[in-house]
Formats: C-alpha cells, sequence, structure tokens
C-alpha cells in the first residue's frame, strides 16, 4: 500500500544464450489496482545490440529515459562510436548514484553483445548497485516468481528460437501469478545480425 | 470527487470534465471550466490540489503561447506532453510539488492522428486511446473497455461519453453537474453541447 | 535510597513498570509441494526449520503420512503443525475405532478444514497441503489455508518459496501457456507418469533452494499409490521401482501399512 515502487507494476526479465541475449517485459501500467494501460513497453533501445529495461515508478523511468538519451549522445559524440553494453552498465550505476539520498524508485536490466558478439546482461538496484549475472536477470513486481521460473527453465548455451521460448514461458507463467503485471508482453531477442522482436498475447486479468 | 474523461476517435479527440468547484463538502460553483485551450490543436482537462491546478495550468498556458510566439509553430501534442510531464516530475522532487493530474487531448496535424495523454501529478505519462481521471476512472474504464472503436465517429464518440457520464449518474453517489465537453479535430478546438 | 533526597519535595521515581507482551506465533520458514497423477500422488517438503536468519535445525520433517492413502504437507508455524498433526491422527485413530476403516482423503480433507476453522479466532498459523489416493484410487491433493478454506487441485505449492514454485508448476504440470501444435500434443493436467513427476519436484526444490534463504538442507519427497501387492501385476504407477530410486517405506500413521503405499524418497539440497 502506497509503496511507490509497486504503484504502477511491471516487470522485466532478461536471459543470456549462445551469441544471443534476450530481455522481455510486460506491458501493464497501472495505478495500484487500477490498470490504466496496456501498451506500456518497458525496453528501451540504446544501441543496435544494447537494450535496458526499467520497471519501478513509471514517471522516473520515463525521466531516466530522457536522462540516458541525453548522456548516450553526449558519449557518440566525444567518442565517435557506440557504447558497449558494459560500459553502459557502468553509466546506468553511475547515474543512479548520483542520487544516492533521493533516488529514482527503478530497477534497471541491461541486455546486449558487445562489439565482438559476446552476450551480457546486468542488473542493478536502484541506487546502482551492479549484478553481472552469468545466466538470467529479473526486475519488477513478479521478480520473484520470475527467479522461479527462470531458475526452473533456463538452460546454459540456448539458440536464438530455444531461449525465445523459454524467456517467454519463464515471463508468462510469471505473469499469471502477479497481479500488478501482465496485460501481453514484449520479447526481444538479440543476435549478431538482427534483432527479433515479437508481441505475446496474454490473459487480460 | 473531480472528474474528466477523454476520448479518441476517427479524426478526433474528446475531452470532458465536471464542473464542480466544491471546498470540502460545500458545492461553491457549478459552472467551472476546469480545461485550458493551450493551442489551436491542443486542449488540458486538469484536477488535483486548488491553488496548484490553476497556477500550474496557467504556467502551462502562458509557457506554451510563448513557445508559439518565439517559433511561429506550436508544439506538437506529443512533445507538449512531454513537456509538461518534465515540469511536473522536476516539481516532484522539490518541497511542494504540484499536485495535479491532466488529461491532454489534441490533433497532431502532420500525421492527421488524434492524441490522447494521461498524466498524473507524479509525472506518469500514458499514451491512451481513452483515459479518465478521478473516481470516475472506476466507473467508466469498463465501458470504455467495452465499446471503444478507434475508428468511431464523432457521433458515436459522443455516445460513449455519455454512456460514461450516466453510469455515473446513476451509480455514483456524488452528483457531478453537467460536463463541459471539448472536441478537438483538424478544424480545431470547439466546445460541445451533450 | 527511595529517590527522595533530604530537604526536597520531588519524588525522583527510581523504577518504571516493564512491559512484556507474548507473541504467540512464529514463522519458521521452508516450502512444500504436492502434485498428483493418475493413479498416484507426491508431496514434497524441504527439511530445514529457521526463524529470522537463524537456522534451528536443518532436519525438520514437515510431512506426515496419516494413512496408506494419506499423507499431509504441514507450513507455516512449526509448533501448531506439530500440534495440529497430532489433533488430527488423534481423530483418525477414533474414526477407525468407531468404522474399522481409515477414513477416506476427502473426508480427511473436510476434517481438516473444520478443525481449522474451529480456531478462527486463535488459528493454527499453518499451510497445509493433503495430498493421497481418493475413493477411486486417483491421485489427488487438497490445499488449505490457516482457516481452513480448502479446495481440491492438481498441484499446489505453499511456504516460503510459493511465489518461486507455483508458477514453474503451473506450466510444467498445469501446462498453461502451452500450446499443441501437429507434431506436439500437450498432454492434459495430472496426465504425467510418476518418474517425470519426481523431476520436476526435484526441479522445484533445487530452483527455491538456489535463490531463497529459507529453503534448503534436504528434500522429502512422500509417494502415495495403490501398493505394487495389491494389484496381480504392478501397472502405471505402481510398477516403478522406488527402491531403486532411493525410496523407503514412511513410517507413522495410525493404521497397519500395506508395503509400498506410502514410501519417501529423500535427497540433498544446498545448506548455504
Amino acid at each position: 500500500m502506497s509503496d511507490i515502487t509497486t504503484l504502477n507494476g511491471g516487470s522485466c526479465i532478461a536471459f543470456k544464450g549462445k551469441n544471443c541475449v534476450a530481455i522481455a517485459c510486460d506491458l501493464r501500467l497501472g495505478n495500484q489496482a487500477l490498470t490504466v494501460a496496456c501498451n506500456r513497453d518497458k525496453v528501451f533501445k540504446i544501441t543496435d545490440k544494447t537494450y535496458l529495461g526499467m520497471t519501478g515508478l513509471a514517471s522516473d523511468v520515463d525521466t531516466l529515459r530522457s536522462a540516458f538519451r541525453y548522456r548516450l549522445n553526449m558519449y557518440r559524440m566525444k567518442e565517435e562510436r557506440e557504447i558497449e553494453p558494459e560500459t553502459f552498465a557502468h553509466l546506468v550505476s553511475s547515474t543512479l548514484y548520483e542520487k544516492r539520498f533521493g533516488p529514482y524508485f527503478i530497477e534497471p536490466i541491461i541486455a546486449g553483445l558487445n562489439s565482438n558478439n559476446e552476450p551480457f546482461i546486468a542488473a542493478a538496484d536502484l541506487i546502482g548497485c551492479l549484478n553481472f549475472a552469468k545466466d538470467f536477470v529479473v526486475t519488477g513486481t513478479a521478480s520473484d516468481k520470475l527467479f522461479g521460473m527462470a531458475e526452473g527453465l533456463w538452460e546454459p548455451d540456448l539458440g536464438p528460437e530455444e531461449l525465445f521460448e523459454s524467456i517467454s514461458q519463464a515471463l508468462l507463467g510469471a505473469l499469471e501469478r502477479d497481479a500488478l503485471s501482465g496485460w501481453g508482453a514484449i520479447v526481444r531477442v538479440i543476435t549478431p545480425d538482427k534483432v527479433i522482436e515479437r508481441t505475446l498475447q496474454s490473459r487480460q486479468d | 470527487m473531480e472528474c474528466s474523461f477523454g476520448i479518441t476517435g476517427k479524426g478526433y479527440t474528446i475531452i470532458a470534465s465536471d464542473s464542480n468547484a466544491a471546498r470540502s463538502i460545500v458545492k461553491m460553483k457549478t459552472d467551472e471550466d476546469k480545461q485550458k485551450v493551450l493551442s489551436d490543436h491542443l486542449v488540458m482537462t486538469y484536477s488535483g490540489e486548488s491553488g496548484d491546478t490553476l497556477q500550474f495550468s496557467e504556467y502551462i498556458e502562458r509557457n506554451l503561447r510563448l513557445y508559439g510566439i518565439r517559433n511561429h509553430v506550436e508544439l506538437r501534442p506529443r512533445a507538449a506532453a512531454s513537456w509538461i510531464r518534465a515540469q511536473i516530475a522536476d516539481s516532484l522532487r522539490t518541497r511542494n510539488a504540484y499536485q495535479v493530474n491532466l488529461l491532454l487531448g489534441g490533433f497532431d496535424l502532420p500525421t492527421s492522428e488524434p492524441a490522447l495523454y494521461w498524466v498524473d501529478y507524479l509525472g506518469t505519462l500514458a499514451t491512451v486511446p481513452f483515459a479518465a481521471h478521478g473516481y470516475g476512472a472506476f466507473f467508466a474504464l469498463s465501458t470504455l473497455d467495452r465499446y471503444h472503436r478507434p475508428d468511431m465517429s464523432l457521433e458515436e464518440g459522443l455516445d460513449l461519453l455519455r454512456r460514461c457520464i450516466n453510469e455515473l449518474k446513476t451509480r455514483f453517489i456524488v452528483d457531478l453537474g453537467t460536463f463541459k465537453v471539448r472536441v478537438v479535430d483538424r478544424e480545431g478546438v470547439r466546445e460541445v453541447k451533450l | 535510597m527511595l529517590g527522595l533526597q533530604p530537604g526536597s519535595s520531588t519524588v525522583v521515581p527510581t523504577s518504571a513498570p516493564v512491559g512484556h507482551r507474548f507473541e504467540p506465533y512464529d514463522s519458521n520458514g521452508g516450502s512444500i509441494a504436492a502434485v498428483c497423477g493418475k493413479d498416484f500422488c507426491i508431496i514434497a517438503s524441504d527439511t530445514r526449520q529457521s526463524t529470522g536468519y537463524s537456522i534451528q535445525t536443518r532436519y525438520k520433517p514437515k510431512v506426515f503420512r496419516l494413512n496408506d492413502k494419506a499423507t499431509l504437507a504441514t507450513n507455516g508455524f512449526a509448533a501448531d503443525a506439530e500440534a495440529m498433526v497430532s489433533r488430527i491422527r488423534q481423530r483418525l485413530e477414533w474414526y477407525r475405532h468407531s468404522h474399522g476403516r481409515s477414513m477416506p482423503l476427502h473426508a480427511i480433507a473436510r476434517m481438516i478444514s473444520t478443525i481449522l476453522y474451529g480456531k478462527r479466532f486463535f488459528p493454527y498459523y499453518v499451510y497445509n497441503i493433503l495430498g493421497g489416493l481418493d475413493e477411486e484410487g486417483k491421485g489427488a491433493v487438497y490445499s488449505f489455508d490457516p482457516v481452513g478454506s480448502y479446495e481440491r487441485e492438481f498441484c499446489r505449492a505453499a511456504g516460503a518459496a510459493q511465489s518461486l514454485i507455483q508458477p514453474f508448476l503451473d506450466n510444467q504440470i498445469m501446462f498453461k501457456n502451452q500450446h499443441s501444435t501437429p507434431e506436439h500434443t500437450v498432454p492434459k493436467p495430472g496426465e504425467m507418469s510418476l518418474p517425470d513427476v519426481l523431476k520436476i519436484v526435484m526441479d522445484s526444490f533445487t530452483s527455491a533452494t538456489e535463490r531463497h534463504i529459507e529453503v534448503g538442507d534436504g528434500l522429502e519427497m512422500f509417494v502415495v499409490r495403490t501398493p505394487p501387492s495389491a494389484q496381480g501385476e504392478a501397472i502405471g504407477a505402481a510398477s516403478v521401482d522406488l527402491k531403486a530410486m532411493g525410496g523407503v517405506e514412511a513410517v507413522g500413521g495410525e493404521d497397519e501399512q500395506e508395503e509400498g503405499a506410502v514410501m519417501v524418497i529423500r535427497r540433498e539440497l544446498k545448506k548455504d
């Protein structure tokens, strides 16, 4: 009740695969128990091969999205190259830690392929403590359910299509047991030559 | 007890808000216009803490006017919504944040698309086909879910709005009185009687 | 010294009353789950008992054999669970004395419900899952809340890691979000074989152990089935050689046990 981290609801998950990564989120935006919109994508494109997912207070998600856009544009102009996912993870971390004593109420996850096309995933807490996981990361109001699903479904060295199937099952399974997440989902599988984006239908309750 | 609605349809956006001004349990006024016409193709409804609403909506109104004068072009609905959201989000982390909830209804000329944005006092911005603020949301959203179509004609859209208001009349304990309704389309903003 | 100074008229209190409040409940962590098949039921739990961040013991069974066809898993406050199980066992014994047979599963379920509701205003802080075979010999799972609301299901998880295990069971046992294709037909819930269900239960608990601090140490899986000896030739779940998987006869309960009716398989879980 009146906890601003769970006010809007929503969940994100990322899986590492073999030469690919997947990142997925639900589409609900709520105000406590009331669903306001069901088109709220929580995953944002950072570069062609790096994506950022943010859950928590929707207002801060929007604020940080523009903050990151500014910082990324500055990075591109200074460095004249695209940012690496790992570098971006540190950018996210330091941006969040700047507000250590009055934080943004979001928890981000990052998924991408670096310039050598090696998969990379990371997560952080609301003040930017990074977690470089080698299997999967989860965030949002269904995070405990996502942990249970992912721990059971994830396996190493999955190809793009298998990775899509297992991350989708993990997300949909968790969404059905979380009242604050759901109303559809979007899954993105990042491979060296393309990003496969699919919208999933899910229960509307 | 304040309540506002927004509905998009084929080539238009309808914006409606109740016209009560209340202090505690007392109705002070029944013909209050809780909307601001921000530009030729953009209207905003506002509700929330009474001092904040007027202060904030006038601040928004004058700044968007200033932008129009300086640049000889009005902000498009999406851009205006983003800027307004940023103003609320910035104020949120100050000592006295603006407690205002907004609906922004517009018509984007370059794409010929209607636009509707739901904004709350936290700075949450949602792009939606239909929206409601206040207790009205609990009564009307299910009706809107059931009957709304993106290709509705204006008359169908107004009928849907009537259904929502009728729901409040029958089931909501407070009498919200008459609603102020404005329509935004290619021709601009105009007030309509229900 | 009574706090009175010579020449002073003010009374300085030297002691204040100390209030003590009795806390009748604790939460002892751990998790339980049950899954039923056509002719069997698996009731499982981890064996860790904890309070806060302290582990009280690494082996405290939470699943109790009631008779040849019923096994009860308990989770929540261990002391309440223990008291409740002995009350249930006593009632089952009385039933046998007056009726000359074991109480059937559906009756046990209703009895547990009334026992729990009987303490509606000072509840047993226990989540229960009752698993076994119904009167037709089909696998059955009944799940309860602490005040006796209950339901028959195909599978159920409860306890500290309910939120981790239940969605996994929804997916793997109820086949939620899985759809049949021309090449692959998705089976109906409750039709999986005993060895397959055992694997899923073990995976559920290893996963929960990995991500939940209150779950771990050991795993006990009780298997309830029509005993192999009762059939001419062993078919279905009865034909599975549980002894080869390390299964042993489960003890406890008020009846004379039939060999192989209720067996328990124990596995180690991570202890960190």
